[in-house]
């Protein structure tokens, strides 16, 4: 009877490791993004400490995402240092012209309608309030996908317990729902889905 | 030690156990749900710049005024524009899907041939063969479109008719028409003047009419009041949503709506309840309090409180002259909150020109419904963006779909002011398609382009100096410097509207009382065919979901 239970913990012992810590490793595929770009540094750097100076709003209101290569040659044109990374930039993409092909962390699904200047202009949600402190650190992040959705690390959240490190973990539906919620505004389903 | 068989079933068992208080299961049945939603043959839009278009809904002839948000060049979804004068941004949920109608399966993208694959050479050398052997029709589902015009040049030059399968709105307009000689497209119903609306089953909260039209006065007048500001009366057999919601719902026997009418004309006329007078209708009143399953009481009441607060306008759910007379004993033809007749800025709809002898061949533009089946032996072309299954058309010919074409939209049928607006192509076709008018004009390159009548259109409207054009900001068209810019704003999304006048003269007379049977010649597939109505669950998710733009959201 005691080694009965005493195999039956350690079947339960191993579906909980393999569960919480190999599940995890497994999950998810690592990539590098195309040129190591540390926003910190660059905060500095130019002097502009605000997101909007490179991730803009258009002027209609859209926000225009990632800054296309036209900006970042506003400075590196040509080569201003001798960082690998820059002179990827600047030899793989900017004087070919090509986009560069960044991995964007919190992207959403194509059935998802998100805007921007809904959020920061007429909620007056910091960047920091959906993107925690990326902006403000100099971590080489690696993108990580979903193998069978596809989708980003980051929309599930870190923990894949789903228990919030930071208010910021975890873009889900749920979790756009708790923060409406929170702050009395009501979306129905078209809101997003459109 | 050794590893009995009893081990590996009580380790599994653990195992199994187990894994219910880890993330396994959860996660992995999230995520294929999320993979099953991204397979690859589902059509994605590709990801690009974001950008908010206005435009016309083209599905049906109310012309809703639509914001297209485009992705990369391609609709990817669309909403209400409230500024549009008469839908004030409803639309019917169809509308709000209307974009994904270009990627359904059924999408006709090539010519068919009884049932096989042909080409555009074939289709107009046998629409030519059939139009040199004997007369054709051209049938034309939404008239006063430019488009109608090049239909309606062609038949007439061709010795054809021209004819219009008019929808069920249309089709309870018809017998004012017959007896007034104004074309129906010229009619409309005054409803925002009217105090009390008795609609003999017209599903008026239904998606009856102009989407928005009718829901928003009745939220504003009507809805959970006791003594509402426009009374609403349905007369249904059955308890529908719109004879629940209506201010009282008088319940008759099914197909005795002619003979009610008739009854009421009866009362009104014997009581002195109209100053007019008219012809009396036969049969008494106890025999119809019978057949309809109300009582005389109730019949002579209903008659009192139609009278008691006028203007009372009366709709008919299609056809139905008996009802129709009702509005003229009421003296409810060509006043405010009756049948009005609208101004006829730009060009009215061209009148049906029926031939009396059989027909070699017919060519059906897109806008006919796809329930409406010719029924002679006549060689049809039948034009369509989607294939609706078991048609007996000869030749499918396959129309740009949704804001693929670059067309016009006169006023809807309901309407009691003059609308018109041009909906651009903001998207090109991903198949060799064709309007009607396009495959026309090769057949006879005289006639007159689409464009052409479009611009003629914008100069009428600019040379009349009425109305204003409704966009993000509202136009007076005496503001705009010259027609071209008037046409630039309406195919920028604009609405025109005409000036609202009170009520042009409309004469009507009755030298006896109308049966409920319209004739129609058996040559006219138009005239016959009956048109189906919108199914409640459109009314239903239109009220009780918050998909429409609420006004106040496009003035800030």
């Amino acid at each position: 009877m005691k080694r009965d239970l005493l195999v039956f913990v350690v079947g339960v012992a191993l579906a909980l490791a393999a569960g919480w810590v190999v599940f995890p490793r497994v999950l998810y595929s690592h990539r590098s993004q195309p040129v190591d770009f540390l926003h910190k540094t660059h905060a500095e750097k130019s002097g502009t400490a605000d997101c909007e100076s490179c991730h803009a709003f258009n002027s209609d209101g859209s926000f225009a995402g990632l800054p296309q290569n036209d900006t970042c040659a506003g400075c590196h044109a040509d080569k201003l240092g001798t960082s690998p990374a820059e002179a990827k930039l600047v030899d793989a993409y900017l004087k070919t012209q090509t986009s560069t092909p960044w991995l964007v962390y919190s992207r959403q699904p194509a059935n998802v309608w998100f805007s921007h200047a809904i959020h920061v202009k007429r909620a007056g949600l910091a960047c920091g309030d959906c993107h925690g402190t990326l902006g403000a650190s100099d971590e080489k992040r690696l993108y990580e996908q979903d193998r069978i959705s596809g989708y980003s690390r980051d929309i599930w959240g870190h923990s894949i317990s789903r228990v919030r490190r930071a208010p910021h973990d975890g873009r889900t539906m749920s979790d756009c729902e708790d923060c409406h919620h929170k702050r009395h505004v009501e979306v129905g389903c078209f809101g997003c889905h459109q | 030690m050794k590893v009995s068989r009893r081990d590996l079933l009580l380790g599994t068992a653990g195992l199994t156990a187990g894994i219910f208080f880890t993330p396994v299961p959860w996660k992995v049945l999230d995520d294929v749900s999320i993979w099953t939603q991204n397979w690859p043959w589902i059509p994605q839009p590709p990801r690009g710049p974001v950008a908010t278009k206005l435009a016309s809904c083209t599905l049906c002839s109310s012309g809703c005024a639509i914001r297209v948000r485009m992705a990369a060049g391609f609709p990817v979804g669309i909403s209400g524009a409230a500024f549009h004068p008469l839908t004030k941004g409803a639309l019917c949920p169809l509308g709000f899907a209307t974009h994904q109608l270009n990627w359904h399966p059924a999408r006709l993208r090539e010519v068919r041939h009884r049932g096989r694959t042909a080409s555009w050479d074939e289709a107009r050398a046998a629409f030519e063969k059939a139009a040199s052997e004997g007369p054709i029709a051209i049938i034309d589902g939404r008239s006063g479109r430019a488009t109608s015009t090049v239909l309606q040049s062609f038949a007439a030059k061709h010795n054809g008719s021209y004819e219009v399968a008019l929808s069920a709105e249309e089709k309870s307009l018809s017998p004012y028409a017959q007896w007034s000689g104004t074309p129906v497209s010229s009619l409309g119903y005054d409803l925002e003047n009217a105090r009390s609306i008795v609609s003999f089953g017209a599903p008026l909260l239904d998606g009856w009419g102009i989407p928005g039209r009718f829901t928003h006065l009745w939220s504003e007048r009507a809805a959970g009041k006791s003594d509402p500001q426009s009374r609403l009366i349905q007369i249904e057999p059955a308890l529908s949503r719109t004879a629940a919601a209506a201010w009282r719902w008088v319940p008759i026997c099914q197909g005795t709506e002619a003979l009610l009418a008739a009854s009421l004309a009866r009362v009104l006329l014997d009581e002195r309840l109209v100053p007019v007078q008219g012809p009396v209708p036969q049969g008494s009143l106890t025999d119809a309090a019978r057949q309809t399953g109300m009582t005389p009481t109730a019949i002579r009441e209903l008659a009192y409180t139609m009278a008691e607060r006028r203007p009372t306008l009366v709709i008919g759910a299609d056809e139905n002259p008996a009802i129709a007379a009702l509005n003229v004993l009421l003296g409810s033809l060509g006043t405010p909150g009756g049948i009005v007749k609208k101004s006829v800025h730009p060009s009215p709809a061209p009148p049906s020109r029926v031939l009396d002898k059989p027909l070699r061949a017919a060519l059906i533009d897109s806008t006919v419904p796809w329930d409406y089946v010719p029924s002679s032996g006549a060689e049809v072309f039948r034009f369509a963006a989607w294939d609706g299954g078991g048609n007996r058309a000869d030749w499918l010919l396959p129309t740009p779909g949704f804001l693929e074409e670059s067309t016009d939209l006169p006023t809807p049928p309901t309407s009691a002011v003059a609308v018109y607006g041009i909906s651009p192509n903001l998207l090109t076709a991903s198949a060799p398609v064709k309007t009607a008018a396009e495959f026309l004009q090769q057949v006879d390159s005289t006639l007159p382009t689409v464009d052409q009548t479009i611009h003629a259109r914008c100069k009428e409207i600019f040379r009349a100096r009425r109305g204003s054009v409704h966009s993000e900001k509202q136009s007076p068209v005496a503001s705009f410097e010259s027609a071209a810019k008037l046409e630039e704003a309406l195919r920028s999304g604009g609405v025109w509207l005409d000036e609202w006048t009170p009520a042009f003269p409309l004469k009507c007379s009755l030298k006896e009382w109308p049966t409920d049977n319209p004739t129609h010649s058996p040559l006219n597939w138009a005239s016959a065919w009956v048109p189906p109505v919108m199914p409640t669950l459109a009314a239903k998710l239109y009220r009780e979901s918050s998909l429409r733009e609420p006004p106040q959201r496009s003035q800030s």
